[in-house]
């Protein structure tokens, strides 16, 4: 018997039950749609926490003296960079390059009347290009000039916990070059607030040579920031800056924790698919069982009219195909309308959730999705694969039915 | 040649620990082109028997031989085509697929087979029109009665131009004007088209309809009726 004929059957016999064939299609659909809207949110907050990440913390690449330790954020001055405008300069001369600019970093204690933080002090060059984000962030106050030598900008997450606002006073405590405390007042400039809350909590910024002279480090840096044109330019930028004593260090080795972070949130996420699917597979082998059971006798006919088992078990498959395949179509519609509306407006996370997040990603308070067209042709294939394994067994079970028994029930 | 032949055939059902005898060292002839009702009281294995000669089972013992071959020896996939090709069912509920028209029913059995679209097209409204149901072709079962029903599952039986026709009590669901309709039809069917027919029934109005009567008793055949 053709194909085309069995396809007729079966496509008439889901029009028997065309409320069950209806759900088991919704059904079908739905499951697909929650996971190309899964696969599209995660893809969005991975992308959206690295690109965080790297402009805000870590750029593409960093220029560093070779003794300098990340976490220790060292103000030794064998730890720090001294030909810092060299460097700079030879970094902006290339055409790859977006901006490079020096920046210091130490551990500060920031003290109001009633309370004080921990935080990350960055002395930056205020004129710089890498800045605009932080820039046009400033919910209060103003950004600072490369010249002023009391003014400070600390996050309005911050702030707010702290109970000050911009123009106030505030007292900052380091330990310096030399190994001794020392603390100086300072005002508060402005407020930033850039949509990651791990960020806006935890950094305060001042203008790069009034950070160098609180230090004593005078015309020292900690690094050499880099901002590229393009990502991919990465390792041939790394390879030109290469120099004795300094070490390139680069976004991917830099955001290490941040990628393993993602790839362990896969494997939780890849088990999240796979329950979704198996329900979907559930849902296919019930109805297509229940449409065996009614036909029970269907199948003794049309054993006796000569219907092969082979026959009738792909008439089974075609039932399955034809719902998977409409359900999976109905799924990818759906799927892609809300990754579309998901990318655009994207979902609140609220605060205290991106800053639990942000102890391994650089959250903003609102994920978006982003299209990922591989992963979501993987799904929607695995989603059809599997649909029509499940199909196996009730398919099976109606082939090899005995004609007698299935003439007499 | 005789179209089927039964040789010591046993068919035992076992439902537990009781054994059933429906069929006990039966061996039976039926010749081409016959029209042989089967009767017996209830159980005594008229239904078997039918099961028996249609390959849809296999005996316990004996041998099953249609045109000389024993079929009892073929596996699954060869019985399925023997059935297609050589053998027409009726039943006693009206067993039309639900799905499909009058005309695709009686055309199903020729899809299965390699039957061309303009021979089975000329094959199915043939025996439509033989049935009276020319103007059913596009109705569906349940637009239909239970004599058109049965009508059409008889088209259908005869549309591969099989050797034989099984019908299994085909008239027990109909009241006797539709009854008399159907055996007249398939009477004038065995005439024309030369296909035999044995017919298991209860109804002496249908049993005056056979030329031949072979009668059943507990699974023995009690008298054969043969003609020659
Ligand atoms: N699948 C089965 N399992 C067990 N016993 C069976 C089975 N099929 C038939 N039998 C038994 O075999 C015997 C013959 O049954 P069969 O159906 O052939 O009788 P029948 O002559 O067709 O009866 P009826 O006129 O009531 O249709 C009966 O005793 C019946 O109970
Ligand atoms: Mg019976």
């Amino acid at each position: 018997m053709s194909l085309s004929k069995l396809w007729m059957l079966a496509y008439r016999d889901l029009g028997r039950n065309r409320r069950r064939s209806i759900l088991t299609l919704l059904s079908v659909s739905f499951g697909l749609a929650l996971l190309i809207w899964m696969a599209g949110l995660i893809a969005g907050v991975l992308e959206d926490s690295l690109q965080n990440s790297i402009v805000f913390r870590t750029g593409h690449l960093q220029i560093r003296a070779s003794s300098f330790e990340e976490d220790k954020l060292s103000l030794q001055s064998k730890d720090l960079l001294a030909n810092t405008e060299d460097l700079t300069t030879r970094a902006n001369a290339l055409n790859e390059v977006k901006a490079a600019a020096p920046v210091l970093w130490a551990g500060v204690i920031l003290d109001t009347l009633n309370d004080s933080a921990s935080l990350q002090l960055y002395g930056i060059d205020t004129a710089s290009p890498i800045y605009t984000p932080i820039q046009t962030s400033v919910v209060a106050g103003s950004f600072l000039t490369a010249d002023d030598r009391d003014g400070i900008l600390i996050g309005k997450l911050l702030a707010d916990s702290l109970n000050i606002g911009a123009g106030q006073k505030v007292n900052l405590a380091i330990v310096n070059a030399d190994g001794q405390p020392d603390e100086g007042t300072f005002t508060v400039r402005g407020l930033f607030s850039t949509g990651i809350p791990s960020y806006d909590q935890s950094s305060v910024f001042m203008p790069l040579s009034k950070a160098q002279a609180f230090t004593g480090v005078a015309g020292h840096a900690s690094a050499i920031f880099i901002l590229l044109k393009d990502q991919a330019d990465t390792d041939k930028v790394a390879a030109a800056l290469q120099g004795p004593g300094v070490s390139i260090v680069t976004w991917s080795s830099m955001n290490s924790l941040l990628i393993n972070a993602i790839q362990a949130g896969m494997s939780f996420y890849v088990l999240l698919d796979g329950i979704v699917i198996l329900i979907v597979a559930v849902i296919i082998a019930n109805t297509l069982l229940m449409a065996v059971f009614e036909r029970i006798r269907e199948m003794g006919i049309l054993a006796a009219l000569g219907m092969k088992q082979r026959q009738i078990m792909q008439m089974f498959l075609l039932e399955a195909g034809i719902l998977g395949l409409l359900g999976v179509i109905i799924g990818i519609v759906f799927g892609l309308g809300g990754v579309a509306y998901l990318a655009t407006t994207g979902i609140s996370i609220g605060d205290k959730m991106a800053a639990v997040a942000g102890n391994s990603f650089a959250l903003g308070t609102t994920i978006y999705a982003r299209f990922d067209t591989g992963q979501f042709a993987a799904l929607s294939l695995a989603t059809l694969f599997v649909i029509l394994l499940a199909a196996l067994y009730p398919a099976r079970y109606a082939a090899h039915l005995e004609p007698v028994d299935a003439l007499r029930s | 040649m005789d179209a089927i032949q039964l040789e010591n055939v046993t068919k035992v059902y076992h439902v537990g620990e009781v054994e059933t005898h429906a069929l006990n060292d039966v061996s039976l002839n039926i010749g081409e082109g016959e029209f042989t009702a089967l009767v017996g009281p209830s159980g005594s294995g008229k239904t078997t028997l039918l099961q028996l000669i249609g390959c849809l089972d296999k005996p316990d013992k004996g041998a099953v031989k249609i045109k000389g071959q024993d079929v009892t020896r073929l596996n699954a996939n060869q019985r399925a085509d023997l059935r297609r090709e050589s053998i027409g069912f009726i039943f006693q509920f009206f067993a039309l697929v639900p799905v499909l028209t009058a005309y695709e029913n009686v055309e199903l059995p020729l899809l299965l087979g390699s039957v061309n679209a303009k021979e089975r097209r000329e094959r199915v409204m043939e025996l439509l029109k033989a049935v009276g149901l020319s103007d059913r072709a596009r109705h569906r079962p349940d637009q239909m009665s239970g004599g058109q029903q049965q009508r059409v599952a008889i088209a259908r039986a005869l549309a591969p131009r099989p050797l034989l026709v099984l019908a299994d009590e085909p008239t027990a669901n109909l009241d006797t004007d539709n009854g008399k309709q159907a055996m007249e039809i398939m009477q004038r069917l065995n005439e024309k088209t030369g296909t035999a027919f044995v017919f298991a029934t209860h109804d002496p109005r249908v049993v005056a309809f056979a030329r031949r009567v072979v009668k059943l008793r507990d699974g023995r055949i009690d008298s054969n009726g043969a003609t020659g």
